[in-house]
Parts: C-alpha cells; structure tokens; sequence
C-alpha cells in the first residue's frame, strides 16, 4: 500500500502531466488543462538541445557503464580472492568517493584538471606530454566527466559484488579445486554462474543511474563549454525549474522509455537461469 | 583452495591495490584537510596540502551556528527508521518475487522495474502534494513514510535470492518447514552480506537526501544534517568553502561508522550459516 | 504477498479510470481584473503570528534584527525559518502548489514574474512610498505594471581592479568609456605582467549578467512591452564589445569551468573584474590582512549611459496569509532608513532605500559609495515568469560569442527567435 501510494501514484500523475500543457500555474488545478496528446513529445524531440542532450547521455552510458562494472568487478575479485589482509581498509578507502560529498568532490577534482597547475597535467608534464584543458575543451569535458563518474560509483558496484561473492558456498570452489580446477576455470564455472543475478543488478542499476547522471556536469561544467556535457537529467531539471510541466514530464518519460529498452536488453544479455 | 595455498595473496595484486588506494582516496583527504585550513588557502591555486595554519575555526563556527543536536537526531531517526524499513519490507518482497510462484508476479516485478526507472524529479511535485494532504508535512513520519520500501531494495534483495543455490530451498521443504520458516530460518541468514550492502545503501541515501526533506520541513526544528549544513555554506552568490568542508566533514563520520559497522557481514555472511 | 500485488493493479485501474473521467481542458480564461492593493496598513501595534522565510545567512541574521520590531510589537508572534539557497527555488514553488506557504518571505528579484504570474503574492498597499527605493530596485517588484512587495537589499556590479598594478601599468586617471576600460585591461596585460588583462565570463550561465550592463549603457532594452528586443543594433554594438575581449586575447576565452576570480586577481594574474559587492569581503579573505588597500571599485563604463545590473532580495507577503496586516507592518518597518542601516551592520547586505546610504557608516566607506551611486541609474531585466528560461538561451548563444567567435548577429537573431517561442509567460 505504501508502495502504492508513494510510488505508483505520482507516476501516473505525472504520465497524465505528460500529455497535457501542463506548466506551474496549473498544478493546483492539475486537470482543468488541455490534452495535447503527443504534443509535448515532439517538441521534445524537436528541441535541437535535448538530441545533444541526448547523444551526451548516451556517450556517457557507452563509454561509463561497462568501465565503471569492470573496475567494480576487479576491484571485488582482488579483495575477495587476491589478498587475506587489510581486507577492511582496501574496502573502506574504496568506498570513500561514495560517501564523499559532491561538492568537496568537485573541488578537488576541479584542482586535478585544472589546465595550468592541475595534478593530471603536472604528472603527463613528467612525461613531456602537454596536457588539454581537461574541463574548458569540447572533446575532453566528456571524458573527464566518465573518468569521474566512474571513480565516485565503482565503490557501490563493488560492495555489491563483494556480497554476491561471499554468497558463493565455498564447498563447491573446493569440490572444483579437487576436481583439478584452476582459479580461473573456478571463477569462470562456478563463481561468474552464480553471480549472475548480481551482475545484472549491478549493470541494470549503472545503467539507470548513469542514464540519469545529473551531479556531475551540474557541479563541475553546468553542462558546458558548449553544450557539450549537457545530460537528458540536467536540461530535464531545467525546464522543471522553467515551470513547463508538460514539456519536462513528457521528456522524462522519453528516458523512461530509453531506460526501459536498455534494461531489457541487459535482461536479455544476463539471463539468469544458466 | 586458493586462500591456502598463497597465504598473504600475491604482493602485486598489493602493490595495484595501494596505487589504486591513493588514487581513490586522494579527494577524500584532502577534504578533511581542508575543512582546518583558512578560506584563503582552500582558494589557493596550486592548492597546499598540509594546512600551513591549521585552525578549527571552521568547526566552532558551525557548531556555534547549529542547532547540531537537533539536526543530528533527526537525522539518525529517519535514516535508522527508513534503513529498518527496507531491510525488513525489501527482503520480504524480494524472496516472493525470486522464489515464490503467485500470480501477478510478473506484473509486480515489471511495477518494481518501471518504477525503479522513472526519474525521481518528475513525480516529485505529485509526492510532495499527496503527503501534504495527508496532513505529513513538517512531521518526521512525511520525511520516513514515502522510502519504507524502495524498488532500488526490493530489486536488490531479489536478485541476491535468486542467486542462492536452490538446493538449500529444497533441502528446506524437505524439511516441511513452511514458506515463512524458510524464509526466516534459511534465507535471512545466508543473506547477512546482502542485508548489509542493502542497509549500507539505504543508510547512505537517506542520510545525504537533501530536496525532500527540506521541502517537507516546514519549522528548523524539523531539518535534517545536511539540509541545515547548506544553510550557510552556500549563498546567493558566494560559497564559503571552509565551512562547506568541514560540514561535508560532519556529514561523512557517522556514515564510516554505519559502514564499518555493516561491513563486518561481509566477512561472517556464509560462516555463520553453518553450511559446510 | 498476493495482496499487495492486486491493491498495486487495482489501484492502478482505478486511477486510470479517475483520471480519464476527470476530463480534461481548461476552464474558459477570463482576464483577470489588476489585482486591487489594500490601500493601506491599519494603525496600531502588529499582533498575532507571523512565519517568514530568509535563505541563508540573512535567514540566520533576521531573528536579531526583528528583536526591536518584537519590542515595539509585544502582541506579535514571529518564526523565522532559514532555507538554504542552493534549493530555496524548488521549496518555495512546490509550497505554492500544496498552499503551504509563510505568511511573508524574502525573495530572489528573478522570482518575482513566476510567483507573483502564480497569484502568490499579495499587492503591495499604497501606502508604501515607492519613491523612496532606487527605482532600479523598485522595478523588481513590479509584475504587469503592480507591485509586490518592496525591495529589501541591492546589489550592483562595478569593476574591480587592483590599484597597485594600475600604477604599474601607467593607469593616472581611471577611465570612464569603453575604449578607455580595454585599453586600461590592456595594459595591465603589457605593463603589469598581467596573464588577461580583466577576468570577464566567456558566455554560460549568468553571464547576461556581465554583458547586459554594457548593452543598457549603449540604451539597448530587452523587451518592449511584451516584445523581447534582443536583435537590435545598440544590444549587437555591445555584445561586439564583449566579443572583441576575446578575440583580442584580453581575456581568457577557455577557462577552467567554476573558476573563481578571487585567486588570479589576487595573484595578479587577472587584475581587474565585473562583479557584485560580496566580492569585497570574498576577495580580502583570500588576499589577507591589507590586501583591502591593493584594490579598488570604479563604475561601469559610459557609453550613452553608465547603466550596471541591480539584483538582490525582495520582501513580500503570501496572498495565502492569515494574517496580512501585521505581515504589511513588519514590511514597512523593514523599509525605515534607520532598519535599514542597521540590517547592513548586521549583514553587510545594502539598503534599497536612498536615504539610508546617507548615514555615514555607508557614506564614509568610498568603495561602497560608488556603489550607491551605481544603484542610482542601474537596471533590472523584466520581471516576465520566462526570463530565466530566456536568460539560459542568451547565455548560451554568448557563450558561442565568445568561445567560437559567432557572428553576434546571427547569435541575437538566434537568441530573439527563441525567446518569441518562449513567450513572456504573462
């Protein structure tokens, strides 16, 4: 019921709200306004802001789901399987970026890539590489905003991982281990089938989470230079904050639906019963 | 096995794990060194590393502007109330959707996913309107009641259900133990890693919530840490990073003691099952 | 576990079915009739409750300040709650909705169009002397030709430049045109050692802010009646201006993104910038002890006019209010001169009323005297519901402007017809 109430409802309001020019004056008469059917839609996707907006996001998910579930998945095997001390400490300080609040991250990731003085430069400076403006340059925010996301979200991923893996009943690594098994053979017969549910947890909520990425461009660039780290969440919020309802719910609902396909097909990829 | 045989792990994995250690931690520290230096050396560029004069004046400047027991409790009451909530509602609703049969299962779940996938943003208005009508507003209860059951939780439980080896269920039918039994005998204790990943996340998410309890606070008295910790860091045109720091600094303590508390179940998960 | 899967469903069906019953459209619009101000605030002492909102420290400042109108009003009951800014927007709008707002509240002057188009506000009574107020800030009020509350602190911006390396550069007397200011920032750049010669915003979000003074100073204007006017000769002249700091290589067009003036204008690096009077107190925190006698504060450059930007906060009443008289009461008391300045000894925050900047602990402060002479003649943008939404597309055609030398009037021409698109929401 609770579930009811507090999730499901809203929902379908704001579905309805997705198909009306609902802006905020009307919200507190939220059904004596016009339906437009899938007005707000094609303005959406009209909107030459949300498509970049859009081929942001899904440079984002591309490039940072599978980075951020295989430094995840590395980091738990090696703490599961490689090392027996300071297991804790290893466990704590990776965990760390998550509990770190946004904006101190922000500021020293700012320090980090600052242009001139910046720690990334300094160290590529070692090298005798001159490195980019890492935040200031169309093709490099991006990739400085993944490297970011992925350092402040592997910890979840792994704790996850770290779970999944201590639910794997050793009694069956040993059988395997007499049975003549390497550790590889092990992890890829016996520990990968069992962490599959895992898996898919992991890289369905990645997914949706970076589908959704929001803090980092709305702290580090507000979505420049140029538009070019602008995110789906980001302009969605936006036009929120505009007051235009309508419009926002029905974009909202656009990366629903794009969340929706992308989770199916994980579905499908990772399915369960092996 | 594997443990036996290498009994300190191999040193290079070491080696790439403390690189990997510092790389990760690196904000995290500075952060906290930060929070005792003077505004003018956070601004610095380059930045320093040791505070050349350390102060605490970042501190007793916060706390002397807080009501830091209040926010602190209620804080500690929604987050503990919420954490409760989902690891005893999550974990039941996520065994009935991994290992019952019902009908309508497949609807409920698709409910779980759809609603897991909606941006929070767009039904934010709807929620605030439906808890002001029902008379939560400025109340503890309006900022615990809508996360009791997160599908985040309910997902999460019943992917780890569902990768348990199905011969322990059996064995525990066999047994004639009935679905509750099985729940509470065989289950619950095998999910001790589980629980505590779910309770980590969900302490962690309620305690930084931010947007919804300061609009459903009406009165200070109702405001939660991070929300009265924003009241003065931020302005309309200017950030106050020292306090800024030393506030995230606050925020960060009882969320390293919850996680070294939880995380000792990682450890004892499987040993205390009794499985051998 | 069956029943919370079939309530789930049901529910679902139900609602489905309330929502398509409903029906939907619009009740036939009637204009409504020019909201009517109660003409005046009843006599007498203020009783009964009142609740106010503030953002941050002025939330945190105004208990003290109200000790004195609570002494004069023994019979009246305040809570002050303090709201941080970096969210005030979303509380006060979904309190709007959900009618749940304070009886009065301080509020940003950009919000004014949007919360007054909502019918939130509350007239401002007659007997309230606008003439009192710098008429830039009044504006701000103003919503459809009526006024909503008053004006409650100001901000101007002005340019800041570092006096040492003014001498350095051969700078005796300060300039007061635009060829004059980029000659000045040039030569900070030649002489002083300077990196950029003035820190100015390449474009992106609030740079409307830096730019439109120098477009009021040429009289652009951006909207005529409800008309935005953006693609006008006077507003391209100006933003040419802007424009010529970056492809002069006065300026730096690629910054770090979220970088603060303060470290390279106490560094030297980039001695001069536009900006607002907290930067006073922000810059001598970084630059320390005496770092107060290494800079200074000139007005805006003259073109036509000398013309800056005035922001701030305005205090207003909730229409929603129970108790609308003593809220009017404490309102007015904030606008006594004598308040005034000592809520500006409290907060540092300056007084929307003129003849509080004649006390001399404004008066005797030279920096904040140019100030209160900037006010005088500084302007505010419309007070349409839409502007901000129309501001974020201004800003992001200067930031093509500036970043990747765009034509300025194909930018403003862009910039005017999506602004029409959008409306001005009144």
């Amino acid at each position: 019921m609770l579930f009811a109430a507090f999730t499901v409802w809203p929902v379908l309001q704001s579905l309805f709200m997705s198909f009306t020019d609902t802006k905020e004056k009307d919200l507190r008469t939220p059904f004596a306004v016009n339906f437009i059917g899938l007005g707000n839609y094609a303005r959406a996707l009209g909107d030459p802001t949300f498509v970049k907006a859009a081929a942001n996001t899904a440079y984002f998910v591309v490039v940072g789901v599978p980075l951020t579930l295989a430094v995840a998945l590395l980091a738990a095997v090696a703490l599961d399987k490689g090392i027996t001390r300071l297991r804790a400490v290893y466990r704590l300080g990776f965990y760390t970026p998550v509990i770190t609040s946004i904006v101190a991250v922000a500021v020293v990731w700012r320090f980090i890539l600052q242009p001139d003085s910046g720690l990334a430069n300094t160290v590529l400076g070692w090298f005798g590489i001159q490195g980019p403006n890492w935040l200031g340059e169309v093709q490099w925010a991006m990739p400085s905003l993944i490297l970011m996301a992925t350092w402040r979200n592997f910890g979840t991923g792994m704790i996850i991982f770290l779970a999944g893996l201590q639910s794997v009943p050793p009694s069956l690594q040993e059988a395997a281990a007499i049975d003549g098994a390497n550790a590889w053979q092990r992890f890829w017969n016996i520990t990968f089938p069992l962490l599959r549910p895992t898996l898919l947890f992991v890289s369905v909520t990645t997914a949706i989470g970076y589908l959704q990425f929001f803090e980092e461009p709305f702290v580090m660039t507000s979505g420049g230079p140029l538009n070019s780290t602008i995110s789906l969440s980001m302009y969605t919020y936006n036009q929120f904050g505009y007051g235009n309802y309508g419009l926002a719910a029905a974009m909202s609902y656009l990366i629903f639906v794009v969340i929706a396909v992308v989770t199916a097909l994980q579905f499908r990829l990772l399915r369960e019963n092996t | 096995m594997l443990r036996s045989r290498t009994r300190y792990g191999r040193w290079w994995v070491y080696l790439v794990l403390t690189v990997a250690l510092v790389l990760v931690i690196t904000p995290f520290v500075w952060m906290v060194l930060g929070s005792f230096k003077t505004e003018g050396e956070i601004q610095r560029v380059p930045p320093t590393w040791w505070p050349e004069t350390a102060t605490l004046d970042n501190y007793t400047q916060l706390f002397a502007r807080l009501n830091f027991a209040t926010y602190f409790t209620n804080s500690v009451v929604v987050a503990v109330a919420v954490t409760a909530g989902n690891l005893l509602f999550c974990s039941m609703l996520g065994y009935a959707l991994a290992m019952l049969e019902f009908p309508g299962k497949r609807a409920l779940l698709l409910v779980v996913l759809g609603t897991l996938m909606i941006p929070g943003v767009v039904t934010f208005v709807p929620l605030f309107v439906i808890v002001a009508n029902a008379g939560l507003i400025d109340s503890l209860p309006g900022l615990i009641l809508p996360f009791l059951v997160t599908p985040f939780g309910v997902f999460l439980m019943r992917q780890f259900i569902s990768g348990l080896p199905p011969d322990l269920l059996d064995a525990g039918r066999v047994d004639g133990a009935g679905e509750l039994g099985i729940f509470g005998r065989i289950i619950l204790p095998l999910c001790g890693p589980a629980l505590a990943t779910l309770g980590i996340l969900t302490f962690l998410s309620s305690w930084n919530n931010f947007l919804w309890p300061l609009v459903v606070a009406q009165t200070e008295s109702h405001y939660t840490l991070p929300v009265a910790l924003a009241l003065y860091s931020t302005g309309q045109n200017n950030t106050q990073y020292g306090l800024l720091l030393a506030g995230a600094c606050v925020v960060v303590l009882p969320l390293l003691v919850v996680f070294l508390l939880f995380q000792r179940h990682f450890v004892e998960g499987i040993a205390t099952t009794g499985i051998k | 576990m069956r029943t919370p899967a079939m309530r789930t469903s049901a529910i679902a069906v139900l609602s489905v079915a309330a929502l398509t019953l409903a029906g939907c459209g619009r009740p036939t619009e009637t204009q409504p009739a020019a909201p009517q101000a109660s003409t005046s605030i009843g006599a007498g002492p203020a009783t009964g409750d009142l609740t106010i909102w503030a953002m941050g420290a002025e939330g945190e400042k105004l208990p003290d300040l109200l000790k004195d109108f609570e002494t004069a009003n023994p019979d009246v009951k305040i809570t002050v709650t303090a709201i941080p800014w970096s969210a005030a927007h979303d509380k006060f709008t979904t309190a709007i909705t959900a009618q749940k707002t304070p009886d009065l509240a301080m509020i940003g002057t950009t919000w004014m169009g949007e919360f007054a188009g909502l019918g939130a506000l509350d007239p401002t009574p007659s007997s309230i002397d606008k003439a009192a107020f710098f008429p830039g800030a009044w504006g701000t009020t103003e919503v459809n030709g009526t006024s909503y509350g008053i004006p409650w602190y100001v901000e101007t911006r002005l340019v800041y430049y570092r006096t040492d390396l003014a001498k350095k550069a051969g700078i005796t007397t300060l300039p007061n045109d635009w060829d004059g200011l980029k000659a000045m920032a040039k030569a900070m750049q030649e002489k002083a050692g300077a990196k950029w010669g003035i820190n100015l915003q390449p474009g992106g979000t609030g740079s409307w802010q830096t730019v439109m003074p120098f477009a009021w100073s040429n009289g652009a204007q951006l909207n005529n009646g409800d008309q935005w006017t953006f693609d006008t000769p006077e507003m391209a002249e100006a933003v040419q201006y802007y424009q010529s700091y970056f492809t002069d290589g006065i300026s730096n067009k690629s910054p770090a993104p979220n970088s603060t003036v303060e470290p390279p204008f106490v560094d030297g690096s980039q001695p001069m910038f536009i900006s607002g009077p907290w930067e006073m107190s922000a810059v001598e925190k970084v630059g320390g002890k005496g770092f107060a006698d290494k800079y200074s504060v000139m007005p805006m450059p003259t073109k036509k006019t000398s013309s800056s930007f005035v922001g701030g906060s305005n205090f207003a009443v909730f229409k929603d209010s129970k108790n609308t008289d003593a809220a009017w009461k404490l309102v007015q008391w904030l606008a006594k001169p004598e308040v005034q300045v000592k809520w500006y000894q409290l907060s540092t925050d300056l007084p929307s009323v003129q003849s509080a900047w004649q006390d001399p602990a404004l008066a005797s402060d030279t920096k904040l005297a140019t100030f209160g002479k900037q006010l005088q003649t500084a302007v505010a943008p419309p007070s349409f519901p839409t502007w901000e939404q129309v501001a974020a597309k201004f800003d992001t055609e200067l930031e093509k402007v500036a970043k990747t030398g765009e034509d300025v009037k194909t930018a403003l021409a862009t910039v005017e017809s999506e602004a029409q698109s959008i409306g001005t929401g009144s």
